[in-house]
């Protein structure tokens, strides 16, 4: 009978926040239908002004109407698909207390207990303990402000508390995959969830929040299952997302951007490992950019190379090459002069 | 015979429908989502579990909610 009467107390209150909510989804119809009103005022003032400008050969002014009659048409397109449901979804009525309680205790049996906090309005149950691909999630603790209930068109009414937070090594407010800041991301289950909620099916939305919980939708998680313990750097150790780390080809490791670089020549990714610098042009580069001089054995990069030959050492080899020419033309010069006064002495 | 049949799948629906006398749970379910399998939902009688040859009664009200339902991030 205690419990009856808890259950009572709690239906309650479920039935004035419904009421509140009933209350709130006209509100919201009508803020939605003064923004949308304001729009078609603001297209009406574009068509007289564009009616003038073209009345007139102002082809400028008709232009800058063409740019305000887009951007208008974009907002009417944005606002509408947000007013038809409120307008058309046909209102319930409210469930009565002895169907509420019914919810309630079906809710006790499906979850256990059911927590009923009083002085803070709020209803919540805790699930068994989730695990996604083998990392454990802990249970979450699902609680339902029946004081929000009314902002549900445009916020969340509930909050998912991890009870054995075990959050990535990445970001402490996220908790689950699709939990961030103690805020469900339903997905798929948003539409569910909403009209579980208007229709005062208690024991639905939790259930729903409950199958959100435990399953894993890899294509859009806060925190990816795979990366929830972090990649870490190969060389300094640091913890980091996976989308924030460079994997180098050559040692087939991940880095931090701090230990990672680019070649400059064919832009792959690199660590600083394994990475050369060009002696010349000081420029990064991959093992596969970089050659060595064939006189002096440092590396260069493609473009610094002439012949397999740095430029410093292509120099060198011009200089010396110039000065075995100019020896062998100053032997040439000497040995001539020689031979002529060798016949002047014979004639005399 | 009309029964209240709520379903938690997508975007919700919840209405009444009708159905032939002497049909089981297993038999609507199989009606009502062909080609699903029962064990990837949680199908509830007048809010209570009920086996799958619970044979169903006029004015029963049938819930089904997928036991996986995908999050997301935004």
């Amino acid at each position: 009978m205690e419990d009856r009467k808890k259950l009572a107390r709690m239906a309650n209150r479920i039935r004035e926040g419904l009421m509140q909510l009933k209350y709130s989804r006209y509100l919201e119809l009508n803020r939605q239908l003064t923004t949308l009103t304001g729009q078609l005022q603001q297209l009406t003032t574009e068509s007289r002004k564009m009616g003038a400008s073209v009345t007139r050969g102002w082809l400028s002014a008709a232009q800058r109407c063409c740019k305000n009659v887009s951007r208008l048409l974009g907002e009417v397109g944005y606002s509408m698909p947000r007013i038809r449901p409120l307008a058309e979804k046909p209102q319930k009525e409210i469930p009565k207390l002895p169907v509420l309680v019914d919810e309630l205790d079906a809710l006790e049996k499906e979850f256990g207990d059911i927590e009923f906090d009083a002085s803070k309005n709020t209803i919540s149950v805790v699930t068994e303990p989730i695990t996604l691909e083998d990392i454990y999630l802990g249970p979450f603790k699902i609680q339902l402000d029946l004081n929000k209930l009314d902002q549900l068109y445009y916020s969340s009414p509930y909050l998912v508390i991890a009870l054995e937070p075990n959050p990535p090594a990445t970001d402490d407010g996220v908790t689950h995959p699709h939990v961030s800041g103690e805020k469900l991301c339903e997905g798929d289950g948003s539409a569910a969830i909403k009209a579980a909620l208007e229709d005062g099916r208690i024991c639905d939305f939790f259930t729903i929040a409950r199958s959100i919980l435990n399953t894993y939708s890899p294509d859009s998680p806060y925190v990816a299952l795979h990366d929830w313990d972090g990649a870490t750097c190969y060389d300094c150790g640091y913890t980091m997302n996976s989308e924030d780390s460079y994997f180098c080809q050559y040692c087939e490791h991940d880095y931090c951007p701090d230990c990672s670089t680019y070649c400059r020549h064919c832009e792959e990714t690199v660590c600083l490992g394994c990475s050369g610098q060009c002696s010349y042009c000081e420029e990064m580069l991959c093992r596969n950019c970089v050659s060595g001089c064939e006189e002096c054995g440092e590396l260069f990069c493609q473009s610094c190379l002439e012949n397999d030959l740095c430029p410093n050492c292509k120099e060198e080899k011009e200089n010396e090459n110039e000065q075995q020419e100019t020896e062998i033309n100053e032997s040439e010069n000497t040995s001539q002069p020689q031979t002529e006064t060798a016949e002047v002495k014979l004639a005399s | 015979m009309r029964l209240l049949y709520i379903n938690n799948d997508g975007s919700g629906f919840a209405d009444y429908v009708s159905s032939h006398e002497g049909t089981t749970v297993e038999q609507f379910f199989n009606e009502q989502m062909p080609g699903r399998k029962a064990t990837d939902f949680l199908i509830r009688v007048n809010r209570q579990p009920v086996p799958k040859d619970y044979v169903l009664q006029e004015g029963d009200r049938v819930t089904i909610t997928p036991t996986k339902i995908e999050g997301a991030s935004v």
